[in-house]
C-alpha cells in the first residue's frame, strides 16, 4: 500500500524551516546562499548570509582534502564535514558536520549542519541559547552529561584526595616510632635502600645511649621514657628534611645522612649530638644524665655499598667506640688513634 | 544516592552550623564515621538517622532540615553544578517541571549504578501540579520541596508548594514570570 501512493511535495515556509532546522542553508545552483537558519548567523557575527558564496563561508573536507560543495554533489556524496571560515577570536576551532541533498527540478541544495561533538566549545564560542536548537536536537543532553561527567570526576577525584591523605597518614604512622616521633627500624631499612639503589653516597651514624639503664633503674620509665623524647628532639636539630633519624631498638638510634660522607664532618655531627644527649634532663626535681657513644660508616668505603654492609660498619665501629670509653665517636675504617676520637665530655656521672 | 543526600547533609550542616555542631550529631547519630563519601554506599537507614541526630542536636525537625538541604543545594554557589544540571531541564519553570520525569535517566546516564527517586509529575488543575517521589529515604520528599522552591525563584516564578502525603508535593504556579529570575549560560563557567 504504502510504495503506491502517489509522492507528495511538501510545501514549507520558511518559518517552519527556521524551527526544525535552525541550521539549515538552502544554496543556489550557483552556489550563492539563498536561505540561512537562524543559529548559522550567530556563527557568523555581523555577516549577512543570504547572498554570500557558500565556498566563502565555509572549508568542506571530505576524503581526499579539501573539496567544494558541487565536487560532492557530483560524487554523490551527501555527508560533509565543514569548518566556518571566520573564527570567534580566542576561541577553539569548532567544526560541523551535515547532510546535503539536492532538491528536484530547482537544482538547489538544501544542507542541514549540527555542531555534532564540538557543541560543547560551539555554545561558548557562540554565546548560542537552548532556543538556537531544535527541540529535537540532542545538543542539550550532550551537554548535561558534560557536566554531569565533570561533576562526577571532581568528585572522585576529591574521593581519591582524601583517600590517599588517609594512606599517607597510615604509611606515616606505619613507619614512625609513636614514643619519639623518629622513624623506625623499618623506615631506616628503606630509606637505606633506597639511598644504595640510587647511588647517592650517605653517612650512618649509629648511636647507643649510655647509663640508660640507670635511669630506667633508678628514675623509673616515665623518666626513661623523658630521655627518649629528648634525645630525639637532639637528633632532630641536628639533621635536614632529607635525612633520616630513627630508634631502631630501646635506647638505640640511627642517623643517615644523605649526602654527607666527609669523615670530619660526620665525626663534628656525632660529636654535637653526643654533646646535646649528655647534657642534664630534669625529671621531677631529679637530674637524669646519659650519654651516648656512636660509630659511624660511609658509603664511600665500599665499592658496592649496600644497607647491611653499612649497618655493619657503623656498627663495628660503635663497638670500638663503647670499648674506649664512653661519650665516644668511632669512624669505622679510620686509622688514627685507632679509630676512635676524643671523649665529648667528662662530666659522666 | 545514600552518599551524595549524606555527604551534602554533612557539607550543609558543617558550612551551615559550624564543625562543632558536625560533632556533635556524629555522637548523638554514634556513627562508625566521622564523615560521609559521596561515591560509596551507605546502608538504608542512614541517611534519616543522621537527620534524626541532626534535629536533635539543632532543636528543630528533620523535615525542615532536608528541606533547608535542597534549597542549599540549588543555591549555594559551591552547588553550582547541581543548579545548572537542573537548569538544563527547559527553557522556563513548567518545563524544568515536566524534565523531573527525566531526571533519574538523566542521573543513571552519568552514574549507571545511582539510586534515584523515581519521579512522576501530575498536572491536576490549572496551574497546579502533583509531584510524587518514591524512595527509601524518608527525607527525599524534603530535598525535592527545597529543590523545587529554590529553583522557581531561579527561573523567577512564584510558587507555593504543599507536602500533601509523605510522598507528594503539590506544586501552585501563581505567577509564572514574577522576577526575570537568575541568568543561565549553556557554556560551563571556567571549564
Amino acid at each position: 500500500m504504502h510504495g503506491l501512493m502517489p509522492e507528495q511535495v511538501l510545501l514549507w515556509d520558511g518559518a517552519v524551516l527556521d524551527r526544525f532546522m535552525p541550521m539549515h542553508l538552502l544554496v543556489g545552483q550557483d552556489g550563492v546562499v539563498e536561505r540561512a537558519g537562524p543559529t548559522l548567523s550567530r556563527v557568523f557575527p555581523g555577516r549577512a548570509l543570504m547572498g554570500s558564496e557558500f565556498g566563502d563561508l565555509f572549508e568542506l573536507r571530505a576524503s581526499g582534502g579539501a573539496a567544494s560543495l558541487a565536487d560532492i554533489m557530483a560524487r554523490g556524496g551527501r555527508r560533509l564535514r565543514l569548518y566556518p571560515r571566520d573564527r570567534v577570536p580566542g576561541a577553539v576551532r569548532t567544526g560541523m558536520r551535515g547532510l546535503a541533498m539536492a532538491l528536484p527540478e530547482s537544482g538547489q541544495v538544501l544542507i542541514n549542519l549540527s555542531f555534532g561533538i564540538d557543541v560543547v566549545a560551539a555554545v561558548r564560542a557562540y554565546r548560542l541559547t537552548v532556543a538556537d536548537f531544535a527541540p529535537t536536537d540532542l545538543a542539550m543532553e550532550l551537554l548535561y552529561l558534560a557536566e554531569a561527567n565533570h561533576a562526577v570526576t571532581a568528585e572522585l577525584r576529591g574521593l581519591n584526595l582524601r583517600l590517599d591523605g588517609a594512606r599517607l597518614a597510615a604509611e606515616e604512622e606505619a613507619i614512625t616510632d609513636p614514643l619519639t616521633g623518629l622513624k623506625n627500624r623499618r623506615a631506616a631499612d628503606a630509606y637505606l635502600a633506597r639511598l644504595c639503589a640510587t647511588g647517592v653516597p650517605f653517612g650512618v651514624l649509629h648511636m647507643d645511649l649510655d647509663y640508660f639503664k640507670t635511669v630506667n633503674d633508678s628514675l623509673g620509665h616515665a623518666a626513661g621514657d623523658l630521655v627518649l623524647g629528648e634525645v630525639a628532639r637532639v637528633l632532630r636539630r641536628q639533621t635536614r628534611a632529607e635525612d633520616c633519624a630513627a630508634r631502631i631498638g630501646g635506647d638505640e638510634f640511627v642517623l643517615i645522612l644523605a649526602g654527607q660522607t666527609e669523615a670530619d664532618h660526620l665525626v663534628a655531627v656525632a660529636e654535637r649530638i653526643i654533646a646535646g644527649v649528655s647534657e642534664p634532663i630534669l625529671f621531677e626535681g631529679q637530674v637524669a644524665r646519659v650519654s651516648a657513644s656512636v660509630g659511624i660508616g660511609r658509603s664511600i668505603d665500599h665499592a658496592y655499598p649496600d644497607p647491611a654492609l653499612l649497618l655493619a660498619d657503623a656498627d663495628a665501629a660503635l663497638y670500638r667506640a663503647k670499648r674506649a670509653g664512653r661519650g665516644r665517636a668511632a669512624l669505622a675504617f679510620d686509622k688514627g688513634s685507632a679509630g676512635v676520637r676524643r671523649p665529648v665530655n667528662n662530666v659522666l656521672p | 544516592m545514600q552518599g551524595l543526600m549524606l555527604r551534602s547533609m554533612q557539607a550543609y550542616l558543617r558550612g551551615t552550623f559550624g564543625a562543632e555542631v558536625w560533632a556533635a550529631v556524629v555522637r548523638e547519630a554514634t556513627l562508625p564515621v566521622d564523615g560521609f563519601e559521596p561515591m560509596l554506599r551507605y546502608g538504608d537507614g542512614m541517611a534519616d538517622r543522621v537527620a534524626q541526630a541532626a534535629a536533635q542536636v539543632l532543636n528543630r525537625p528533620a523535615d525542615v532540615l532536608w528541606e533547608d538541604l535542597g534549597t542549599h543545594l540549588v543555591t549555594n554557589p559551591r552547588h553550582e553544578g547541581v543548579r545548572r544540571l537542573l537548569r538544563f531541564g527547559g527553557v522556563g519553570f513548567t518545563d524544568f517541571l515536566y524534565s523531573l520525569e527525566e531526571l533519574p535517566d538523566r542521573a543513571r546516564l552519568a552514574l549507571p549504578d545511582l539510586q534515584v527517586p523515581d519521579l512522576v509529575l501530575q498536572e491536576v488543575g490549572p496551574d497546579r501540579f502533583c509531584l510524587t517521589c518514591k524512595f527509601p529515604i524518608a527525607g527525599a520528599t524534603r530535598i525535592l520541596g527545597g529543590v523545587v522552591m529554590a529553583m522557581a525563584d531561579d527561573y523567577g516564578a512564584l510558587v507555593v508548594i504543599d507536602y500533601v502525603a509523605s510522598e507528594t508535593i503539590r506544586i501552585d504556579v501563581p505567577e509564572i514570570r514574577h522576577t526575570t529570575g537568575r541568568r543561565f549560560d549553556l557554556a560551563m563557567p571556567g571549564a
